[in-house]
């Protein structure tokens, strides 16, 4: 009886997860084992050759100007994350409590983040102009002579995607900081005030290695999430000027489904795939000095 | 009691929940599969069908211009006399992600009978990959004698995987009440060099910009010289050091810095500049385009303009003229599927268009390049009620009476790209004229090696 009614549940889990497990099966496992096996041919699209050719995407890699400024740009980019997170982090210690219009001001900081991409694109592309941009004209009129050039120069653009980038991911980690700091224990501020601590204090030395796990959390999320981000560079620069914004995953759009060689593009989605791997063992071996549980 | 006998019901409604919930997504998703199959199926047998059945037979052709700019009106009038045949227009956007669409359904056998190729690149792919029909097949149009010998350079290991259609012209459009004011004659042939001057002089003459250059046209004149003087050199290595190369980065550069005469190309690309739009609201004064331009420029309702346009050759870069060649000559090559079921209905459809079907599209710049076609009436339709506001004899100039030899750009998408990307880096200062063509090279070099 009762091991019937095991087996009837476990039957159930299987038809739960089932749909979802089909679909991960055919729209993620299998084509990622189909690239991994095109990453040793020099399959084109459009082109029914398929001639195995061993490491020569790889060697090909490695010896590509592009992929190391592509690279490069990928590092800088990332630097948003951990930026980002700080900012969220202070905006979100401000607004968990004594602020007029709290409420107004979260929906504020969290409306980036559910604007569409394309339209944040155009609207930072305005803001950024280097002739006649509000931003520039700001700078201007406070006295600074020769502005940034923002998008417009192969020196700043990149720093220019991370500001929009940091400004985009504020609102979502906010409110999972703030989330966070609602679970930490009113006694322990209290006990800390008690005994003296001052407010910034109370800040460095309680809540933020309260709120660790979710810091943590953010980091590791936040840096898979910017890696394999693509809408918004494609939308605002398309990998330019020059190669200055050409991020990784653009560069394998690029190879993919502008110059349609899908093998040497395979190859380099799993050089992507090793470094997020690389970062995340990183980070988890990191995390033991700094995360409090 | 009752609480836990009501929570087990909830529980149990829950479950059954669950149960048909996953129930309809298992079966959608089979569904789905299913259906895709069933498709295919009947993709794979509507040849067969269609041969047999009685009803008429239907065709679809994908193009990039939109539908209400003139191919609407193409199928609905063959349609209207071929009941036998109907023709469908589906239209694709000629950019990375529109031809992936396109090749995606080519090369899955969707039903394409015809489609239209941009850029030899896009047609090089499509007829390696076996889906572009060689159109010996049909000999009863010779292609080189009713397009003219322009349509040769479409040509792949000397045959052709489609038909020609249009006569592409690039120019320069010129506000021609500025230059009279400004004293400037319209030019029939000039260089970079006189362009540049002509740039200053409208500048000074109170507009924003002398010259701005759509994307499209920008870097045509890279192409010219190279046409002129080999993408490669003798001994197979890349030529894109080319002393016009640098005259054209140099030139370009002090139009953009020291006259301001022409946006900083950071600026134009960050903008993206509508450069229509600034030439026909009167803030630029010459205007790098193709015949494309019409389409904004007939339409006075959303630009309206209050001067005529006139209209100039592409300045060149060497100093001999008649080493120029011009982008241009013959464009919108459309291909039949190879593996189309219905090839002789296609071309029927094909010819008719090519020899004159295709006229409603002459209002959005496109006039039809076959001899057996009327070209004083597709100017006629081109210009429509607008005709006044522009300097026709400079337009038929650069459409038909400037005699320069015409190019179509044959370097793969990389090349172009990779090049786009060094100029570009020179333009917005981060490397020299010097640093930019040896990159260029070393680039160009490395793909020829691959390549071979």
């Amino acid at each position: 009886m009762g091991k019937s009614w095991l087996k009837r549940q476990s039957l159930l889990g299987y038809a739960f997860i089932g749909p979802n497990m089909l679909g991960v099966l055919l729209f993620f496992v299998l084509p990622a084992v189909y690239s991994f096996y095109l990453m040793f041919t020099d399959y084109t699209f459009m082109n029914p050759e398929i001639h195995f050719v061993g490491l020569d995407n790889i060697r090909r890699m490695l010896g590509d100007d592009l992929f190391y400024t592509a690279l490069r740009n990928t590092v800088v980019f990332l630097l948003s994350v951990p930026v980002s997170i700080m900012l969220a982090f202070l905006v979100a210690a401000a607004l968990n409590k004594s602020v007029y219009w709290k409420k107004t001001l979260r929906a504020l900081y969290f409306m980036p983040y559910i604007t569409s991409g394309v339209a944040v694109a155009f609207v930072w592309m305005l803001l950024f102009q280097p002739a006649d941009g509000p931003i520039n004209g700001f700078l201007r009129a406070i006295g600074i002579s020769h502005p940034p050039g923002w998008l417009s120069t192969t020196e700043s653009s990149m720093f220019a995607i991370d500001i929009i980038w940091i400004w985009f991911m504020l609102g979502y980690n906010m409110i999972i900081y703030l989330a966070a700091l609602q679970e930490i224990p009113e006694e322990l501020v209290e006990a800390a005030r008690i005994d003296g601590a001052k407010p910034w204090q109370i800040i460095r030395s309680v809540v933020w290695p309260l709120v660790s796990p979710t810091t943590f959390l953010l980091l590791i999320t936040g840096l898979i999430m910017s890696i394999k981000t693509f809408g918004i560079i494609q939308a605002i620069t398309q990998g330019g000027p020059g190669s200055s914004t050409t991020v990784l995953s653009l560069f394998i759009y690029q190879n993919a489904f502008r110059y349609y060689e899908m093998g040497y593009a395979s190859a380099i989605s799993w050089a992507m795939f090793a470094i997020i791997l690389l970062f995340t063992v990183l980070q988890w071996i990191g995390q033991k000095r700094w995360v409090h549980y | 009691m009752r609480g836990q006998s009501m929570g087990q019901t909830a529980t149990g409604m829950k479950k059954r929940w669950g149960a048909a919930v996953s129930g309809l997504l298992l079966a959608s998703l089979l569904g789905g599969c299913v259906g895709m199959g069933g498709n295919q199926q009947a993709t794979g047998a509507s040849g067969e069908a269609g041969e047999k059945a009685e009803g008429p037979v239907k065709l679809t052709m994908w193009g990039g211009v939109p539908p209400e700019n003139g191919p609407q009106q193409v199928v609905d009038d063959w349609n209207a006399e071929h009941p036998d045949i109907q023709v469908e227009y589906v239209r694709y956007v000629n950019d990375d992600d529109g031809n992936l669409k396109l090749d995606t359904a080519l090369s899955t056998g969707q039903n394409v009978d015809l489609f239209v190729n941009y850029a030899m690149s896009n047609l090089d792919k499509r007829t390696k990959s076996g889906v572009a029909l060689d159109m010996a097949e049909f000999a009863d149009y010779d292609i080189d004698k009713m397009i003219g010998e322009e349509a040769a350079s479409w040509k792949i290991g000397d045959k052709y995987y489609g038909l020609p259609t249009t006569r592409n012209s690039t120019f320069v459009a010129l506000n021609a009440d500025a230059l009279e004011k400004a004293g400037l004659p319209i030019p029939q042939e000039w260089t970079w060099d006189e362009a540049r001057e002509y740039a200053r002089k409208l500048k000074e003459s109170g507009f924003r910009y002398g010259l701005v250059q759509h994307m499209a046209s920008f870097s045509d004149p890279l192409d010219s010289a190279m046409v002129a003087d080999g993408y490669t050199k003798q001994d197979g290595t890349s030529n894109m050091d080319d002393p016009l190369v640098g005259k054209w980065l140099e030139t370009l550069n002090a139009m953009m810095k020291e006259d301001a005469s022409t946006p900083p190309l950071g600026e134009q690309l960050t903008s993206k500049m509508p450069v229509e739009n600034l030439f026909l609201g009167g803030d630029a004064a010459m205007l790098n385009i193709g015949s494309w331009l019409l389409r904004s420029s007939n339409n006075q309702k959303d630009f309206p303009r209050d001067f005529k346009i006139a209209f100039a050759p592409v300045p060149r870069l060497m100093e001999n003229a008649d080493d120029y060649t011009t982008s241009g000559g013959v464009g919108d090559m459309i291909s039949i599927n190879a593996k189309s079921a219905h090839k002789e209905e296609a071309w029927q459809f094909l010819k008719w268009y090519a020899d004159g079907g295709m006229m409603p599209m002459a209002p959005g710049g496109r006039i039809p390049a076959s001899s057996a076609a009327d070209r004083d009436e597709a100017l006629k339709q081109m210009l429509g009620d607008q005709a006044a506001t522009y300097d026709q004899a400079s337009l038929e100039y650069v459409m038909f009476g400037s005699g320069i030899p015409t190019f179509t750009r044959e370097l793969s998408q990389e090349m172009v790209d990779m090049r786009a990307q060094e100029y570009e880096k020179y333009f917005l200062g981060s490397q020299t004229v010097e640093q930019a063509t040896a990159n260029m090279v070393k680039q160009h070099n490395a793909w020829l090696k691959k390549s071979k």
